[in-house]
């Protein structure tokens, strides 16, 4: 700011000057003219020990920024930070991320991440801003219509966003997990094996009793200072198969917020997700009846929900108005107590789907979900139940110290969320922040009732309680309790596991770390593909990253085969389109093939970035360099 | 035995170790007799320098995590700032001399060769017949320590390794993974500026040019010894430049500070009674 308005001061007097001399007009219009600058642009991400892959990518558009012109600022910022500064305070100008989910998705996905609709709300619908009515028609479209007519619009819609660059999508990567194969099996190998389904999916080793007394003992000694009672309590009190299934993350954030809704403290959701039962799960590509025992369309614009008998893991019954409160409280967790409603900072594109809902008995509930195919109808079920006694407290605006600040959101979405009451197959115990945190097996969940001796239950039709849910998740958890610690790093994370201390890793790890588990003979790695996609997202809100035509030649910018090889040392996928991991969703138009990108492919000069290519580009579309090769923009 | 427990275990034995073997060598086993006869009352004369030092380190345990969340919240974020001032000087340097030799050098430098020289001196002045120097350097170590917290807070900002992990290999926990543990322990990721480990190092080297004349062999020991250090936060990849200039003034600023606070009273208060227990000096382990 100091320079230009020196420079009018000194222009003033130059003015004052040539003002005696009769040439005032001419002065007054170059001196009235704001000079410009060289265009700062600012990329938020994760340091290395949170994340050691987002960085890579984040220094590789940096580089390449910078060599176009660019002032770069490459900011490293915690997970939950990033995410508040990015989904809540929408304060940023580049981000490099991961997508929430893990499983292949559908296509409606991309309703809440790219919708218009949910241009002014923080949280995961729509953090870029972006503002399109092709895209809008076509999210609308893809809900309405079915079969090839949705695949249609699912092309279009793939095409017009690849088009738009709203976010870059730079590769899938490979979900690469340590896992201790001594003492449970069954990891998944085709997925990311640390999820809700491949949790639940696990079996004991059979002879767990030699392996098992190894591990426990590698327990204890793990962590001597803090959990000596509860590993007694957890061999001792229920000793059937009692094992604790260790797992080691560098992310404390489930140690200190267990909040399914808060989206700044989640990654994927995956122990909120064992917390908090939905009415439905994806297993695969098949849909599981879930905390619902089955569901049906009486109408077109209907959906009938009968629930499982279920209870509250503070022995409350789960009823058909917990889920009906659900659905009112995510579309506003005020429920009409601020004058401006305020939604749920995750599942908004889901719970968007339910306009009305009412409770028909104890049991059932009919939502109201407007003309939508059979697909996106079941998309609507998979929200976190949330027990209506508990959250109903939280709904008056949030407070600092009893003071009421312009903060527009509620206690229910500033919550950490203590003591979590859910009804999910795993359950809260303790935790100490940002070190570790246990869950155990809820052993009032449906999945370990046993089938037979039903005679107190009410639910008259169904004899299984576990009916509609696949046999290998039956009697699961196959631990008695899920302790997660924090560790410092990827590397240490892995070395716990090759050392036996722990059964498998949570949080991403970088390939520098593979090697290491090598070194053990019981440790092995599992790599499945993950969905979670990793992203640069623009604040389409910000000249000039508003303009689409610049964020294409950004997205140039950016070699997603040089990422892939040297960053993720192969373990990922190149992409160009949001759902490549979802089967069949890519229109050959959007295929990655070659090695290059099919709509911005890299500037590329034998494997390094084309300068002189991307500055012809910028300069092609309306942009100017100074005389040192520095991008111009206005001051902002 | 937990990973943690062993590298500290490790620590504590080596550095133990090497304080015995420098007693001796540096203070001479008749300064030593002489120290032990006097030391209750020395200890007592630099109580104050003493007590400084404890509450300091105790607010450090304590209040910690709490200041964390303030830095984060409300810090200046200067990770991009550092960066973009120095670039990738630490990439340069680890680039041009990084060789196993010398990467288990610096590694054995930065945790046991840190924690001996800061750990030394304190035995080493308490053995002097006056506590001026022992009260300086304990008061130079707590303003070390507590100037580092506030800058700590006011500035968030994470280590070339965290930023550059494509140019910088985080050698340190490379190849010695146990002593993350220990590192994370007793420091966040997000506390590099200043870099600590080069104040402290600095502290003593200074210190031990000016009681040159009382152990030569100090000197020469210590001066080299802390320049390893401080080289060793940027090899290792722990710290930006910035950090270490910003540690060598902080170190000076200490120095200087802690000279015009204590005043060398006379020999007063030097008469020293018979005294009993044992004490090591402030002993933070590794530390950034």
């Amino acid at each position: 700011m100091t320079r230009p308005i020196s420079r009018r001061a000194a222009l003033a007097g130059l003015g004052l000057a040539a003002a005696s001399a009769g040439c005032l007009g001419r002065t007054e219009n170059i001196a009235g003219r704001d000079p410009r600058s060289q265009l700062t642009l600012e990329i938020n991400t994760t340091p290395a020990d949170g994340d050691p892959n987002g960085i890579r990518i984040a220094r590789q558009l940096e580089e390449h920024l910078t060599a176009v012109g660019i002032d770069v600022r490459l900011n490293t910022v915690g997970q939950t930070d990033l995410w508040r500064k990015v989904l809540v305070n929408q304060n940023f100008d580049l981000y490099v991320g991961q997508f929430v989910e893990t499983e292949p998705f559908d296509s409606d996905a991309l309703y809440g991440l790219t919708h218009s609709q949910f241009v002014a709300e923080p949280g995961w619908q729509n953090p870029f801003g972006i503002t399109e009515m092709a895209v809008d028609d076509l999210l609308e479209r893809q809900r309405r219509t079915a079969g090839n007519d949705r695949s249609d619009a699912v092309d279009a819609l793939q095409e017009t966003v690849c088009d738009l660059q709203p976010f870059s999508v730079v590769a899938f990567p490979d979900a690469l997990t340590a896992v201790q194969g001594a003492r449970f099996e069954g990891w998944t190998q085709d997925r990311q094996p640390v999820s809700v389904t491949g949790l639940l999916g696990l079996d004991a080793v059979p002879d767990a009793d030699s392996a098992g007394d190894g591990g426990s003992g590698g327990g204890d000694t793990t962590a001597d200072d803090d959990n000596a009672t509860s590993s007694a309590t957890a061999g001792g009190a229920d000793g059937e198969g009692g094992a604790t299934l260790r797992l080691v993350t560098t992310d404390d954030r489930i140690t200190e917020n267990w909040n399914p809704i808060a989206a700044e403290y989640r990654k994927y959701g995956t122990f909120t997700g064992l917390l908090y039962d939905p009415l439905v799960r994806t297993d695969g590509e098949s849909t599981v009846p879930w905390l619902a025992a089955d569901w049906e369309r009486p109408g077109a614009n209907t959906v009938d929900v009968a629930l499982r008998d279920a209870r509250w893991h503070d022995g409350e019954p789960v009823t058909a108005s917990d889920v009906a409160f659900t659905y009112r409280f995510l579309r506003d967790t005020s429920l009409g107590g601020v004058e401006t409603a305020v939604p749920t900072p995750r599942f908004r594109g889901r719970s968007s789907l339910v306009e009305d809902e009412r409770v028909l008995d104890d049991a059932t509930v009919r939502l109201t979900v407007p003309d939508v195919n059979e697909t996106v109808a079941a998309r609507a079920l998979r929200v976190p139940i949330l027990p209506e006694h508990v959250w109903s407290e939280r709904t008056d605006p949030a407070t600092i110290g009893g003071f009421e600040f312009d903060f527009e959101t509620t206690q229910a979405v500033v919550t950490n969320n203590p003591e979590p009451v859910g009804s999910g197959p795993l359950r809260f115990v303790e935790a100490t922040a940002g070190e570790s945190v246990v869950f155990e097996r809820n052993p009032d969940h449906f999945l370990v009732r046993p089938a037979p001796d039903a005679d107190s239950e009410t639910s008259g039709g169904t004899t299984d309680p576990r009916a509609g849910i696949p046999p290998r998740y039956h009697g699961k958890p196959a631990f008695d309790r899920l302790r997660i610690e924090v560790l410092p790093s990827d590397i240490s994370a892995v070395e716990s596991v090759a050392e036996g201390l722990a059964d498998a890793t949570v949080s991403n790890l970088g390939p520098q770390s593979v090697p290491r588990i090598g070194r053990s003979d019981d440790a092995r790695l599992v790599s499945g593909r993950s969905a979670a996609f990793y992203h640069v997202g623009y604040n389409v809100r910000r000249s000039p990253l508003s303009n689409p035509r610049f964020r294409a030649v950004i997205a140039r910018l950016i070699d997603k085969s040089a990422v892939v090889d040297e960053a993720f040392e192969g373990y990922a996928q190149a992409a160009a389109s949001p759902l490549a991991a979802s089967p069949d969703a890519v229109p050959d138009s959007l295929a990655w093939t070659d090695g290059t990108d099919p709509v911005h492919p890299f500037f590329d000069d034998e494997g390094s970035l084309d300068v002189e290519a991307a500055r012809a580009a910028l300069r092609d579309i309306g942009y100017r360099f100074d005389s040192e090769g520095r991008l111009l923009s206005r001051a902002q | 035995m937990s990973p943690f427990l062993s590298v500290l275990s490790s620590v504590v034995a080596w550095v133990g170790a090497m304080l015995a073997a420098a007693s001796v060598a540096v203070i001479g086993p008749a300064r030593l007799r002489e120290t032990w006869d006097g030391l209750r009352g020395r200890i007592w004369d630099a109580r104050r320098a003493v007590a400084l030092v404890c509450v300091v380190l105790l607010a450090s345990a304590v209040g910690r995590p709490a200041l964390l969340d303030v830095s984060r919240l409300f810090g200046i974020q200067a990770t991009a700032l550092i960066y973009g001032l120095e670039g990738g000087f630490v990439a340069w340097v680890q680039a041009t001399f990084a060789s196993p030799a010398l990467t288990a050098y610096f590694s054995r430098v930065y945790v046991y060769g840190y924690a001996f020289l800061v750990a030394f001196p304190a035995i080493a002045y308490l053995a002097l017949p006056r506590t001026a120097d022992l009260r300086r350097l304990l008061v130079a170590y707590a303003l070390n320590y507590g100037i580092g917290l506030v800058l700590y807070t006011l500035v968030f900002a994470h280590g070339p390794r965290n930023v550059m992990p494509d140019m910088v290999t985080p050698l340190l926990f490379t190849n010695q993974p146990d002593v993350i543990l220990l590192a994370s322990e007793v420091n966040q990721n997000s506390n590099v500026f200043p870099s600590l480990h080069t104040s402290l190092s600095v502290t003593v080297g200074t210190f031990a040019v000016l009681t040159r004349d009382e152990y030569p062999l100090w000197t020469a020991v210590a001066v080299p010894l802390s320049l390893s250090v401080v080289i060793a936060t940027m090899y290792l990849g722990i710290h930006w430049l910035t950090d270490v200039v910003a540690g060598f003034a902080l170190a000076f600023g200490c120095v200087v500070l802690a000279y015009r606070l204590v005043e060398p009273r006379d020999a007063a208060a030097e008469a020293s009674d018979a005294g009993e227990g044992r004490r090591s000096g402030s002993e933070p382990a590794a530390e950034d």
